[in-house]
């Protein structure tokens, strides 16, 4: 899952180093476009529904964060 | 009593001994007095409409925390019955009747929000649509006053309301405690907008007095005075006199207006944010950053990111994302998709989002169609930027131009400057037509230079000895500004050196203000520019 994340996240966003980054939100490195952007792909990949609850800065800080929402949405 | 006025620092001073003095218990009691007789010295009997709010705001809270935590008691007696599917139910059950009770709280205070603002704004338009219609029906206009800070607490109890349905924080059990909260006086007047979560517990916990934060404190209140009262209100002057006489000035002189308009709004805008600040900060409690150098902005998204940073972030969290992801807008989505194919599609949503979001905050700053085009005239750049991104990055590339290129970051700067500079026609003058008029002089004229030589630019209600003092005061805000850009702490550098310069410093800044400080005949020590939003 963790590939087929990185890959959304990278094909919104080619400029950032996914992998390395842990403060995607806090830092600023994404926006809130990326973020309602990276949220429909989540949403339509994983067949999921993200809350607007959801969009906590620790769910989104890194790429593990962001895998781990996607499992807990999809139990 | 304002916050430049001396019964404010003579407030703040027997406020800050009284609260060191009272047990760390009952200090919370101390400003929820100290602010209630604040707000009534400026409002008198608008107080009722803020407690009125307050209690709206408070009743919502608890009722939706007494629903919580009957169903949290209910699927712990549940025990080992307690299956995932039940559980799920009954968060979706008790989530369904928190939002039928956050809405109505929600609705109650932007009701009073709405009615004590804009009922004559509302009732002028429908006035004119009933008279063009050949309609006989008027609505009255009613002599309604704006209770100090409405628009900015009620933002703030809603962003309460909001978190406690949404579980971000705990729902406020004592009602006088709550009363504090949304009436602490150094952000009632114009912000920060607080977060519940980050301020609630700062206000209800005891404070050991700290020199050092004191100190800091009274630094910041000490630079907030020297933006509002040697730059803002020295550049008051010029500015209401080029807005008022539009019809006589060539174009430069138009832009330079808004562009003295734009510092002037920052210097009295920031200048108010420091000063509450300053004050939170003595009594030990910290209030959200809400202005982080925007002239270094180097886009209108990166502006409104460092500009009114609490009311943007407010915007974010309690408009445009849950209209993004709203079910209306995944199915627009969804549709466009099929229509406009994937790029603009999948963007759509995100920018009727940002749309209504710039709508809003063009209308949030006033009841007059003016403010609608100021926040639309900004979201439509954002937004275009945005769309653009792919075109311009094409653009770069064939000019052989690096985004690390100190001259491009230049560039950009200016840009955004130019830009918001342009927008501020809307917020600044009268009303749409005279800022359309405006708009459109700016351009003629440029071959005209003749104002840097004829003196007319003198002849703006400054002598050459103030626009010196004007210029000298605004390249030490730039620097500061600079400084902190490059991350450097001021006040902790300053704290490190010896105390002999250090009170240099001081009394040096205090007898700035002092002499420079500007207090003439056209002061008006009652008006802060986003007071009256």
């Amino acid at each position: 899952m963790k590939e087929q994340v990185l890959n959304i996240l990278e094909e919104i966003r080619p400029d950032v180093d996914f992998e390395n980054e842990k403060l995607l939100i806090d830092d600023g490195v994404l926006d809130s476009f990326d973020i309602i952007s990276i949220v429909q792909e989540f949403n339509d990949n994983f067949s999921i529904e993200i809350d607007v609850e959801d969009l906590e800065p620790d769910n989104f800080n890194t790429v593990e964060a962001m895998v781990k929402l996607i499992q807990k949405l999809q139990e | 009593m304002t916050f430049v006025s001396l019964p404010f620092f003579l407030f703040v001073f027997g406020l800050v001994v009284v609260y060191f003095l009272t047990p760390q218990k009952y200090q919370w009691l101390v400003l929820l007095v100290a602010s209630y007789a604040f707000y009534w010295l400026n409002s008198k009997w608008l107080v009722l409409v803020l407690w009125g709010s307050t209690m709206v705001t408070f009743l919502t809270g608890f009722l939706l925390q007494k629903v919580y935590d009957k169903n949290q008691q209910a699927m712990q007696a549940l025990g080992d019955q307690l299956t995932k599917d039940i559980k799920k139910q009954m968060k979706a059950q008790v989530k369904r009747a928190g939002k039928r009770i956050m809405l109505v709280g929600v609705l109650l205070v932007t009701a009073a929000l709405l009615m004590l603002k804009y009922f004559n704004f509302f009732g002028e338009n429908l006035n004119q649509l009933f008279q063009s219609l050949h309609w006989g029906a008027t609505i009255p206009r009613l002599n309604l006053l704006l209770p100090l800070g409405i628009s900015y607490y009620t933002l703030q109890a809603i962003a309460y309301m909001v978190d406690v349905y949404r579980e971000k924080t705990c729902a406020d059990r004592n009602p006088l405690r709550f009363m504090l909260f949304l009436s602490f006086f150094p952000q009632i007047v114009q912000g920060p907008i607080a977060r519940h979560s980050q301020l609630a517990k700062q206000l209800y916990a005891g404070h050991r007095f700290d020199f050092r934060q004191c100190c800091f404190g009274a630094q910041l209140v000490l630079w907030g005075l020297f933006k509002k009262l040697v730059i803002a209100e020295r550049l008051a002057i010029p500015v209401n006199y080029m807005f008022q006489h539009y019809n006589s000035f060539s174009g430069p002189i138009l832009f330079l207006t808004v562009a003295l308009y734009g510092l002037q709004v920052y210097t009295d805008f920031s200048g108010g944010m420091e000063i509450a600040r300053g004050v939170a900060q003595m009594l030990g409690i910290e209030l959200e950053l809400n202005f982080k150098q925007p002239y270094f902005s180097t886009s209108i998204e990166d502006f409104w990111r460092r500009w009114h940073i609490t009311m943007g972030s407010w915007m974010k969290d309690y408009i445009f994302y849950p209209l993004s992801l709203s079910k209306a807008f995944t199915k627009l989505s969804r549709r466009s998709r099929k229509i406009l194919g994937q790029y603009v599609g999948k963007r759509l949503p995100a920018f009727l989002a940002m749309f209504i979001v710039y709508f809003l905050v063009g209308f949030w700053h006033g009841a007059n169609w003016k403010y609608v085009v100021y926040g639309l005239w900004n979201g439509t750049f954002i937004m275009s930027g945005i769309l653009l991104e792919g075109v311009y990055a094409k653009a770069r590339e064939k000019c052989g131009i690096q985004e690390e290129m100190v001259t491009w970051r230049m560039f950009r700067m200016i840009r955004t400057f130019v830009i918001v500079s342009f927008g501020r026609f809307f917020s600044g003058a009268l009303n749409l037509s005279t800022a359309l008029t405006m708009f459109q002089r700016t351009f003629y004229h440029w071959k005209d230079i003749s104002f840097l030589t004829n003196g007319k630019l003198f002849d703006l209600g400054h002598n050459n000895a103030n626009w010196i003092l004007l210029v000298v005061a605004i390249v030490v805000l730039f620097y500061v500004d600079y400084v902190h850009e490059m991350g450097v702490h001021l006040r902790e550098v300053l704290a490190r050196q010896p105390l002999v310069f250090r009170w240099v410093i001081y009394i040096g800044a205090i007898l700035v203000v002092m002499i420079f400080g500007h207090y003439g005949p056209a002061y008006d020590a009652a008006s802060f520019i986003y007071e009256q939003f």
